[in-house]
């Protein structure tokens, strides 16, 4: 071997050890900051936040000490450099070993004399001397670490949520309620990950979720109580060395409150439902009239889910009658297993065939979709419902009509058959009675004649549009000064809009036709009446005959009512509570009551008393404001929204200032676009 | 100038929201009857999706067909209900079995909850009139009609510790249809409930 060749194995031993010490360096570096960071966390406990940054922290370290390492060895690189570095430590050599390398032509003289030269025990020392400190600081921290308690080296190595209760109690635990950890547990349906959190003073959670919280040492004089509702102490159980707690998350919200000896401590469940599906039908797109139910109808929807669908289908209900007698049959069909998927199509047809329908039939459609909550749940969504309907063949006419009863009439009055056999009495009776009788009896017909005469002549006029009153307004403006043909012509001018719209008899409009009888037995009884005053019974029976026939005429007419026109009833009040004609007539006055105090000027009130307590009693105004946030939860979520970062600001020492401002005008009522407040004299955490 | 009620009937795209047209005025009639409530002489009509909802304090809803509200009827009673509003729904069919009640109580709960029975003793019935033994029957109860029931309570989704929702499977619909004139050839009036209705709309 050549002293060029033994230089070069040299220089490879040199590298290596180089390399290996720069290996140890850095980890020795490294792993001595993981040491550092764990050590203090184990004695006062370090936040996460900072923790996350102690392995990449450590391998920068590492690798810096390493480099720096190589970097001060750099000149192994170097063949000459290790020739020389040979010739300081290994004086028999003389500088042989850089003459031998610098000669361009072997020398076999020098050669001779550099083989004489052993320098490996020189090697040996060096790679002792080099890697022996390193390795033993290595093996320092490597004890000192594995020496730590296995949780505060998983704190260190793996920060994650819920892993306060890993770090050593370190003596006596004072409060079992701190540190608190709270683990949400989805339910399995919707596929969700656990959750875990430090010190939480609200968790929001999937209703049904089950809820885990865990403190240090043991659950024995640990109480909890929900909503004010004191737990089961079986839910209070030991696992190891914590305490934990096992509840399901309620389907409202509340507050949990933890009580250790003298120590308390509340934790606001905020939960929030598993929404419904959302379904949209697309066919049939709209409503829709079908007169020949014959075929089928395409159906098809689209139907998604927060967690995921579990089926979809198609319900249909079809209404078959009329007025207050109907019959109903319901049917699914299509039904589709959508397996979880967030979102899936329903598509299929409904057989109108097999439906049976009828004129008159009404055929609701929608579609259905169930989620996967067996817990809560099972939710289902509907989309908006389709109608169908079969037409009945009268509703083929421009204008659809159908017929309705008259309206009542007052049978307390005297017919005009009954009026007209008392005068025929009158007549037969009147050679015996004296004149001055048969003049009172016929006069007292007469009056009877006048009434019904007077209440036709309201069903007319009402039916014209006209006042009921004309008849008693005055005399000189009474009807009876009109002919018929004058009445109708009149009326029938009023109501122009419905002249033409129906081809009745002749040329008659049906407002002509419907009132042409009674108003012609209105002016025979006007005849009648006339002479009947008189004390003409004889004279009078003539025209009463033709106003009872003329009545009946009209009581055959054919009677035609809109579609949908209910008749509107309108309460005279007055003469309901029979006020008489005076307006300031009263059995008795009361006031009005005082308005009552609303929900939201309760919580503004609770919230002002809160406030004030700040300064006196700091944990009593968290605990009242606690309560406050749970009880808006549901009822002024805006509220809520706005209390948390306040009461997390109280319970930190921080200056909650700004938060308690912006919470105070949500709960005046006033729109909060964003957190800011003018610059007000601060309170500042006293707690 | 001091408020006056007036009696709303609820109108909806779906069903046969019109089926007792002499209701409203048989009630206004029974309240200038009984009570100094200062009250509207006709009532209105009023659909779910409109804005106009929120001018009325109690809405009445009837009908004998299936009740699918659309999404805008649905937000807007939702929003009634949430703003205090109080909803009077009726089965006209007085049938448990049969579609109005299935599908309006299962609207009613798809809007604000599900409609749970109502105790005897709640203040409903001693809000004006007293009914010690709870709601009224029904000639159409006694009769055997419908579902061949007489329904010993009514149904209630209550918000915010008063009735948001009062259900009846009792068709009242049916007892309180005829005209107010005619109310004089009752031997009792039927129709006093209904004032302890649109009392405790007002002052619960």
């Amino acid at each position: 071997m050549t002293a060029r060749e033994r230089v070069a194995a040299a220089r490879r031993t040199l590298g290596a050890t180089i390399g290996a010490r720069a290996l140890l360096w850095g980890l020795a570096a490294g792993a001595g900051l993981l040491a550092i960071v764990a050590v203090i966390d184990m004695m006062i406990g370090v936040p996460r936040a900072l923790r996350v940054f102690a392995v990449p922290a450590a391998a920068i370290a590492a690798l810096g000490v390493a480099g720096y390492a190589l970097w001060r060895g750099r000149r192994v690189r170097s063949l000459p450099a290790v020739a020389l570095w040979l010739e300081e430590r290994v004086s028999a050599l003389r500088y042989a070993l850089v003459t031998a390398l610098d000669s361009p032509l072997p020398s076999s003289y020098l050669e001779r004399d550099i083989a004489a030269v052993h320098w490996a025990p020189v090697i040996r020392r060096t790679l002792g001397h080099a890697l022996l400190p390193p390795l033993v600081l290595l093996a320092a921290v490597a004890t000192l670490l594995f020496a730590l308690p296995a949780g505060v080296r998983a704190r260190i190595s793996a920060p994650r949520a819920g892993d306060s209760l890993l770090r050593p109690a370190g003596g006596e635990i004072r409060n079992r309620l701190s540190p608190l950890v709270a683990e949400v547990i989805p339910p399995a349906y919707t596929g969700e990950k656990h959750v875990s959190l430090d010190e939480p003073s609200s968790v929001e959670v999937l209703a049904g979720s089950h809820l885990v919280l865990r403190g240090r040492g043991a659950a024995t004089g640990i109480t909890a109580a929900l909503n004010s509702t004191p737990l089961s102490p079986a839910l209070l159980r030991d696992s190891a060395d914590q305490w934990r707690l096992d509840i399901v998350a309620p389907a409202k919200p509340a507050a949990l409150e933890l009580h250790d000896r003298n120590h308390s401590r509340t934790v606001i469940i905020a939960p929030h439902a598993d929404s419904l599906p959302v379904v949209t039908l697309a066919a049939p797109a709209r409503d829709t009239v079908i007169r020949t139910p014959k075929g089928a109808l395409a159906l098809a929807a689209a139907a998604t889910d927060d967690y995921g669908l579990d089926a979809g289908w198609f319900e249909y209900i079809v209404s078959s009658g009329e007025g207050e007698t109907f019959t109903f049959k319901s049917g699914v069909i299509h039904r589709v297993n959508a397996g979880g998927a967030r979102s899936t199509t329903l598509s299929g047809a409904l057989d109108l065939d097999s439906l049976q329908l009828k004129p008159g039939d009404l055929v609701h459609v929608r579609a259905v979709a169930r989620d996967r909550n067996h817990i809560t749940g099972p939710g289902i969504g509907v989309s908006e419902t389709r109608t169908i309907r079969v037409p009945r063949p009268s509703e083929y006419d421009s204008i659809a009509v159908e017929g309705a009863p008259p309206t009542d009439v007052d049978s307390s009055q005297i017919s005009q058959r009954m009026l007209i056999i008392l005068t025929e009495k009158l007549q037969t009776r009147r050679a015996k009675l004296a004149r001055a009788d048969v003049v009172k009896e016929s006069q007292r017909i007469g009056s009877d004649e006048a009434r019904l005469r007077q209440h036709i002549g309201e069903i007319v006029f009402a039916r014209l549009g006209g006042s009921q009153q004309t008849e008693d307004a005055g005399g000189n403006n009474a009807p009876a000064h009109m002919t018929p043909d004058q009445l109708l012509a009149a009326a029938n001018a009023a109501t122009q809009a419905s002249a033409g719209a129906t081809d009745f008899e002749g040329d008659e409009t049906p407002v002509v036709a419907v009132n042409r009888p009674l108003l012609e037995a209105y002016n025979a009884m006007w005849d009648a009446s006339r002479s009947l005053e008189v004390g003409e019974p004889g004279a009078a029976l003539p025209p009463m005959r033709a106003a009872l026939a003329a009545i009946q005429r009209a009581r055959n007419a054919e009677r035609l009512y809109l579609r949908g026109k209910a008749p509107v009833v309108i309460v005279d009040i007055a003469k309901v509570r029979l006020a008489g004609k005076r307006d300031d007539a009263s059995s008795s006055s009361r006031l009005p009551r005082a308005a009552l105090d609303s929900s939201a000027e309760r919580r503004a009130e609770r919230f002002d008393a809160a406030v004030s307590e700040l300064a006196s009693n700091p944990a009593a105004a968290i605990d009242s404001l606690l309560a406050l946030r749970v009880d808006a939860l549901e009822s002024a979520p805006e509220l809520a929204g706005a209390l948390a970062p306040a009461i997390d600001a109280l319970r930190a020492g921080h200056n909650a200032t700004d938060a308690l401002v912006r919470a105070r005008r949500v709960a005046a009522g006033v729109s909060v676009a964003r957190v800011e407040s003018p610059r007000a004299a601060e309170w500042s955490g006293a707690w | 100038m001091t408020p006056t009620f007036t009696f709303a009937t609820a109108q909806y795209e779906s069903g046969d929201w019109d089926s007792a047209p002499l209701v409203p005025p048989n009630i206004i009639d029974t309240i200038a009857r009984y009570t100094e409530i200062p009250v509207t002489p006709a009532g209105v009509i009023v659909s779910l999706a409109s804005p106009d909802l929120l001018r009325y304090p109690l809405l009445y809803l009837t009908g004998h067909l299936p009740v699918r509200f659309t999404d805008s009827e649905r937000r807007q009673l939702r929003e009634f209900l949430e703003r205090g509003g109080m909803l009077f729904v009726d089965d006209h069919n007085h049938d448990v079995d049969g579609v109005f009640h299935k599908t309006a109580t299962e609207e009613i709960t798809r809007t604000i909850g599900e409609p749970k029975p109502l105790p005897n003793t709640h203040p409903l019935y001693s809000a004006f009139f007293k009914f010690t033994d709870g709601p009224p029957t029904t000639s159409h109860e006694l009769n055997g009609w419908g579902d061949n029931l007489v329904h010993k309570n009514l149904f209630a989704v209550m918000r915010e510790g008063r009735i948001a929702v009062l259900y009846s499977s009792k068709d009242y619909s049916s007892e309180w249809g005829y005209h107010p004139d005619s109310k004089r050839f009752q031997s009792v009036d039927n129709t006093k409930f209904a004032v302890n209705i649109v009392v405790y709309a007002l002052t619960a």
